[in-house]
């Protein structure tokens, strides 16, 4: 009987200890590190647009909370509040573009206007433009 | 020549009705929760916003997915548990200044305003009254505002476990900087 509690406790004391462990890897889980991550989708900045465009909700199911990879030719190169990066690809549309978002800390000097790139991004969604965050240039 | 000036003063019309509109695509609205046990801050520089100096009107749009947080959990939570990003991908402003008339956008310079309309966060929408600067720069105007809300006004329900880690009250900051808006 005695061995039995000993035993108990013990299998309780490593589920809590597991279950603190689980808590504690989850709870301080990085972002993907998308250098590293293989891409779900790779598609021109021109196709992914007009995807966009023509059916939004086809696209968003699509391409939403999806890893892909886009290339294109740079439009413009902004920084923003916190020192957030948005570079916009051409597309086929005037108006309509897509604005990759990069972190904090990325060197905007490695974007210049008409130059081809290939962009890794998580794919929000579409407002005027087709939106990929947390991006990474491909290299 | 009378038909050159009738032209040309067409042409200002046009370029100055067009003038009236503003727009971004690179606004930042963020949310920050602090309570004892955590601070939670969540960042979107992907707002789209048009701002009509005519009118006074002002709209914003942003998608729940533009959102990012230091954790990587939290972002999972914001997206897929609270905000529900896959029913309702975007959350949507659209209102107007109230007191127009005393921002002279002609003159360069920080000016009160008082912003009132219709806020759409999970698919409910609610009224909602915010103070805010605009300031009219050379080449644009900057906006910038906080205001609280209160996510279960949203309908946005929030787990007992995680109850204490997020304030009942939330503060929205929104940086806009405006550029007159393309005409193409």
């Amino acid at each position: 009987m005695k061995l039995y509690i000993k035993i108990a406790l013990w299998v309780v004391f490593f589920l809590a200890l597991a279950g603190i462990l689980a808590a504690l890897y989850l709870f301080n889980k990085q972002h993907k590190d998308l250098q590293k991550t293989k891409p779900d989708i790779v598609i021109s900045a021109i196709d992914l647009q007009k995807e966009f465009e023509s059916d939004e909700s086809g696209s968003t199911a699509k391409y939403v909370d999806r890893i892909i990879e886009v290339a294109g030719t740079i439009g413009s190169v902004k920084s923003g509040e916190e020192n957030i990066l948005s570079v916009t690809l051409k597309t086929g549309s005037d108006f309509s573009v897509v604005i990759c978002t990069f972190p904090p800390g990325t060197d905007p000097s490695k974007f210049i206007a008409g130059n081809d790139v290939s962009v890794r991004g998580e794919c929000s969604g579409f407002l005027m433009d087709v939106l990929l965050n947390n991006c990474v240039v491909v290299k | 020549m009378k038909r050159i000036i009738v032209l040309f003063s067409l042409a200002s019309l046009f370029l100055a009705l067009n003038a009236q509109k503003y727009m971004t695509r690179n606004g930042y609205i963020g949310f920050y929760s602090h309570t004892p046990m955590e601070d939670i801050k969540g960042d979107n520089n992907q707002a789209a916003s048009v701002l009509d100096i005519s009118t006074g009107e002002i709209v914003f749009q942003v998608l729940i997915k533009s959102f990012h947080f230091d954790k990587a959990l939290m972002e999972e939570h914001f997206n897929e548990n609270y905000m529900e990003f896959e029913k309702f991908p975007k959350s949507t402003f659209k209102g107007k200044i109230t007191n127009l008339s005393s921002v002279d956008f002609s003159k360069a310079g920080k000016y009160d305003v008082v912003v009132e309309g219709d806020l759409n966060i999970h698919d409910v929408t609610n009224k909602v009254s915010a103070r805010g600067i605009l300031e009219v720069v050379s080449g644009g105007i900057n906006a910038n505002s906080k205001f609280n809300i209160v996510p279960e006004d949203y309908k946005i329900s929030i787990p007992g476990v995680v109850r204490d880690n997020i304030a009942k009250n939330l503060e929205v900051t929104v940086t806009m900087k405006y550029a007159p808006a393309e005409t193409k």
